[in-house]
């Protein structure tokens, strides 16, 4: 893995990301990805707690609607994500808690599409109940999403190849 | 004559409880910055999907029934300013002479306004609107406006690290 922490560093692509003084590098893509969540965990935390019972006004069919603004986000944070891996994957790929967050995430992202499909399925205007549990479980994990990525900054051992964090 | 009076304000807040707290205890930081993470995905999440449905996205979702879930939003403003008192208590130098902190004081100054101006004058005019209807052009105005300065909340707020005295 060493020698590809070392020529990921050394991509052109990589080194403008971290060393370049312009707020359009390292900072716009850390403001991509801090918008991209919000929107992503937000949408997805609105419609868990919609599915759980609260706001039973909102057509539990509009769900589609909360699907793209969660899609959008989930691609603006794909996308940012791989170009802040991209810039410190030394730091990143060391990291336990960083594979944590994308397993996290994953099991996110299934337990959103069994959602949809139980609501699909048995909707009428209250939510299954398998629906509303897994609701649940799906808030208690984009809570851990956050901590998980926050913590990322305060858990790293080595910032790139050459620096420790 | 204003350094001296940020310098006081500095020397006040650096020395009150929430300052000290934060500044000591341990993972105390981290875990108050997913804390407000958490908060702004709560408020995107119900208030930004809001100013969508304001400006003209997925119109079969009542909007009573999606202003429901507002009190979601507010509670997490109110998570972001609690514990955003609490950073700029434990550090204030940080902020109190970063031009970043101050873009971010107007974002919210103007979703802040915004708002007051929403229910004052659209929002009842809305909710007698028959359904399904395009929204009117205060409306718009109003979600356009939310939108757009939450975002820039969020990017002056990324943008604090990098505006560091």
């Amino acid at each position: 893995m060493e020698s590809v922490y070392v020529w990921l560093e050394a991509t052109s692509l990589s080194t403008w990301l971290r060393e370049s003084p312009s707020l359009w590098a390292f900072p716009f893509v850390l403001i991509l990805h801090t918008v991209g969540l919000a929107f992503f965990v937000g949408a997805n935390v609105a419609w868990d707690v919609r599915v759980l019972g609260f706001s039973v006004g909102i057509p539990l069919e509009s769900l589609r609607r909360y699907f793209l603004v969660m899609w959008i986000g989930f691609w603006v944070n794909a996308f940012s994500g791989v170009l802040l891996l991209l810039a410190y994957p030394t730091k990143a790929l060391t990291n336990p808690l960083f594979y944590a967050k994308l397993a996290l995430i994953a099991f996110g992202v299934v337990l959103a599409l069994r959602i949809r499909r139980e609501v699909d399925q048995f909707g009428g205007t209250d939510a299954p109940s398998l629906a509303r549990t897994l609701a649940a479980v799906s808030l208690a994990c984009w809570v851990a999403v956050i901590f998980a990525g926050r913590l990322l900054a305060y858990t790293c051992t080595r910032l790139t190849v050459d620096f420790p964090c | 004559m204003l350094n001296q009076l940020l310098h006081s304000i500095e020397v006040y807040l650096r020395h009150t409880p929430q300052g000290e707290f934060l500044r000591t205890a341990m993972w105390g930081w981290p875990i108050f910055e997913s804390l407000h993470f958490l908060g702004m995905s709560l408020l995107l999440g119900t208030v930004g999907v809001f100013d969508l449905r304001l400006l003209g996205f997925a119109r079969r979702i009542p909007i009573a029934a999606l202003h429901r879930l507002i009190p979601i939003g507010i509670s997490g403003f109110v998570i972001n300013m609690v514990t955003g008192i609490c950073f700029i208590s434990a550090t204030p130098d940080q902020y109190l002479f970063n031009k970043a902190f101050y873009w971010k004081v107007t974002f919210i100054t103007i979703a802040g306004i915004n708002v007051m101006i929403f229910y004052a004058r659209t929002f009842r005019r809305l909710l007698e609107a028959p359904p399904d209807s395009p929204p009117p052009p205060g409306a718009r105005l109003a979600g356009g406006v939310s939108l757009l300065a939450w975002i820039g909340v969020m990017s002056a707020g990324r943008l604090l690290t990098f505006f560091r005295p």
